[in-house]
C-alpha cells in the first residue's frame, strides 16, 4: 500500500514538474551549481596504480566479493565451521563408515576398523 | 552538559560498530577459515551410547539370536597452542563393543532371505589415539598427524599430511592432503571356523583435494574430490556366504577380493542467517568404486541459536547406494560359485534416512578462571530398509540395521 501511495505521489510530482516545464518554455535556466566550489580531486593516477584487468573487474564484482578481514565476523562463528563439534563428526563418520559401503570424503588416512 | 538521547544512543551505536569490527578481527582466526593457530586450550569429552534394534523376527530363524551390537564410545580431546604459528592437538576414543553381528543368511521355505546371527558372544574393546599438528605461514596451513587403533583382533595404523593454500585475500582456498594406513587382523577363534583365517593384512594409500571459496559475507561453499586405494585382505573374516541347494548345503568365506579404488565428490555449503541467528550446512556427496557400489549422501544441519547461549541444531541425513557387483543374499549351489562373493548387508542396495537433534548451552565462569563451557547433548536415530533405496531394490538384505545414539559431552577453552 506504502509502496502504492508513494508510486502514486511520484507520478503526480513528475507530471506537475513536466507541465511546468511546458509553461517556461525559452526561458534559461539558472546555472545552480556554477558558484559551488568542488573538492580538488587528487591526480588520477594518485589512487590508481594501473588499469585493471576484466578478470580484476569481474572479481571485484558484487557476484564474488572478497570479503576483507574485518567483515569477517560472521564467517568466524563457530557454527560456520565445517565441523563446529570435532568429537561428533568423528563419532558420526566413523559409525557411518562402519555401517555403510561408503567412504567418508574430504579427508584422508584415519584408522580402519574391524567393525562388525 | 546533559546529551541528548538520540545523541547517545548514537554513540552506542558506534561503540557497538567498533567492537563487533574489533571482535571480527579477532574472530578472523575463527575455524571457518583456520588460518593461524589456535589461541587457547582447549579441551572436549564426550560420551555416547551406539545400540542396534533387534532384529525383526520375520528376519530371523525363529527362535534364533535376535539381540544385535551396542557400543558405548568415550572420547577425550585436547588441543593446545605451541606457539603463535604451532599447534597440537590429539584425540582419544575408548570403546567397548558387545553384542551379537550378522554371520550369513539363510532362506525360509518361500526363497526369501533370512538373517543368522553370530551368538552374543563378542566383546571386544578398541582404543585409539590421533594427533595432529599444524604449522602456519601468512598464506597456508601444513599438518601433520598420525593415529594408531587397537581392538583385540584388529590394529590399524595411519600417517598422513594435509594442508591449505590461501589466496585472492584469503577467499580463496586450495586445500589437500595424503594419507596411509596399514591394517592387521588376527580373528578370534580361527581354529574353531575353518573359513577364518588367522592372520591378514591389509593397506590402504588415500589423497584429496578441495577448493574453497568466501562467497560474501555469509556463505561459503567446499567442494572436494578424495581417491582411496584399499589392498589386501578386504573380506569380513567373521561374515561367510551360504549356499543352498537340492544335494545339501555348503559355506563359503566372504571373499571380496584384494583391490578396491573409492572415489569420493563432496560439495558443502554453509549460510548463515543474521536475521534469525541461524546457520544451515547443506552437503552432498556422490560416491563410486570399483566394487560396483555407487551411493547418494545429502545432509543438511540448522544450527538455530537462541542469544548466546542457547543453541538448538536438528538434522537430517539421506544416504542410499547400489549393491557391489558381488553381492548376493545367498548362493544357490546349482550356480557357479563366484570367485568373489559376499552377504554383507553392507554392501547390498539399501537407502537409509536419518535425523537428530542436538542442544548445547555455553556459558562462561568469570569466577573461576574466566574459562568458556560448553555442554550438549544429542539423540541420534538411523533407519535402513529397501524401500528408502534410490532404485527399487527386490530383494533387501535382511540385515539392514536401525540404531539410535544417545550422546552427551562437555568442552572447555581454557
Amino acid at each position: 500500500m506504502k509502496r502504492l501511495i508513494r508510486a502514486v505521489r511520484a507520478l503526480a510530482i513528475a507530471s506537475l514538474c513536466s507541465l511546468a516545464g511546458c509553461t517556461t518554455l525559452g526561458h534559461t535556466w539558472d546555472d545552480w551549481f556554477g558558484e559551488m566550489k568542488l573538492p580538488d580531486f587528487p591526480a588520477f593516477d594518485e589512487y590508481t596504480e594501473s588499469p585493471k584487468s576484466y578478470v580484476e573487474i569481474a572479481l571485484e564484482h558484487d557476484f564474488l566479493v572478497r570479503v576483507k578481514p574485518w567483515e569477517r565476523s560472521v564467517l568466524a562463528r563457530h557454527d560456520m565451521a565445517w565441523d563446529p563439534d570435532e568429537l561428533e563428526a568423528a563419532r558420526r563418520t566413523h559409525t557411518f563408515f562402519s555401517k555403510e559401503a561408503t567412504m567418508p570424503g574430504g579427508s584422508a588416512g584415519g584408522g580402519g576398523c574391524g567393525c562388525n | 552538559m546533559r546529551r541528548s538521547r538520540r545523541e547517545r544512543r548514537r554513540e552506542r551505536a558506534t561503540l557497538r560498530a567498533l567492537t563487533s569490527s574489533a571482535l571480527a578481527l579477532l574472530g578472523a582466526a575463527g575455524k571457518a577459515s583456520a588460518d593461524t593457530a589456535i589461541d587457547h586450550v582447549e579441551t572436549s569429552y564426550s560420551f555416547s551410547t551406539y545400540s542396534e534394534d533387534k532384529l525383526e523376527s520375520s528376519k530371523a530363524i525363529p527362535g534364533g539370536e535376535r539381540n544385535r551390537y551396542s557400543v558405548s564410545t568415550q572420547q577425550l580431546s585436547l588441543a593446545a597452542p605451541i606457539t603463535d604459528w604451532f599447534d597440537m592437538s590429539m584425540q582419544l576414543t575408548h570403546e567397548t563393543m558387545s553384542g551379537a553381528s550378522p554371520w550369513y543368511n539363510s532362506a525360509d521355505a518361500a526363497g526369501t532371505p533370512i538373517q543368522i546371527m553370530s551368538g552374543a558372544t563378542i566383546k571386544d574393546t578398541r582404543n585409539d589415539l590421533g594427533v595432529h599438528a599444524n604449522y602456519y605461514t601468512d598464506n597456508g596451513r601444513l599438518g601433520f598427524g598420525g593415529g594408531y587403533s587397537a581392538e583385540n583382533d584388529y590394529s590399524a595404523m595411519n600417517v598422513g599430511t594435509d594442508g591449505e593454500l590461501h589466496f585472492n585475500e584469503k577467499n580463496t582456498t586450495l586445500s589437500g592432503g595424503l594419507g596411509l594406513s596399514f591394517d592387521e587382523l588376527t580373528p578370534t577363534d580361527s581354529d574353531l571356523y575353518k573359513l577364518r583365517p588367522t592372520q591378514e593384512s591389509k593397506q590402504s594409500y588415500s589423497g584429496f583435494v578441495g577448493l574453497g571459496q568466501v562467497i560474501n559475507r555469509r556463505s561459503l561453499i567446499q567442494g572436494s574430490f578424495t581417491y582411496n586405494w584399499n589392498k589386501g585382505f578386504l573380506s569380513d573374516p567373521y561374515k561367510e556366504v551360504f549356499g543352498i541347494g537340492g544335494s545339501g548345503q555348503r559355506f563359503f568365506a566372504d571373499d571380496r577380493g584384494g583391490a578396491r579404488h573409492q572415489f569420493a565428490f563432496l560439495v558443502r555449503y554453509n549460510r548463515h542467517v543474521e536475521e534469525t541467528e541461524s546457520t544451515f550446512h547443506l552437503s552432498y556427496q556422490y560416491y563410486i568404486d570399483t566394487w560396483g557400489v555407487r551411493s547418494h549422501t545429502a545432509e543438511l544441519d540448522w544450527y538455530q541459536n537462541f542469544g548466546d547461549a542457547i543453541q538448538i541444531a536438528p538434522h537430517v541425513r539421506y544416504y542410499s547406494q547400489t549393491a557391489a557387483d558381488f553381492y548376493l543374499p545367498y548362493l544357490r549351489l546349482n550356480q557357479q560359485p563366484q570367485h568373489e562373493m559376499t552377504s554383507d548387508y553392507r554392501l547390498s542396495a539399501y537407502g537409509a534416512l536419518s535425523f537428530g537433534v542436538k542442544g548445547e548451552y555455553a556459558f562462561h565462569t568469570p569466577w573461576f578462571r574466566d574459562i568458556e563451557w560448553r555442554a550438549n547433548l544429542s539423540v541420534e536415530r538411523y533407519l535402513s530398509s529397501g524401500d528408502l533405496s534410490l532404485k527399487s531394490v527386490s530383494v533387501p538384505a535382511p540385515g539392514l540395521v536401525n540404531f539410535t545414539v544417545l550422546s552427551a559431552g562437555l568442552s572447555v577453552v581454557f
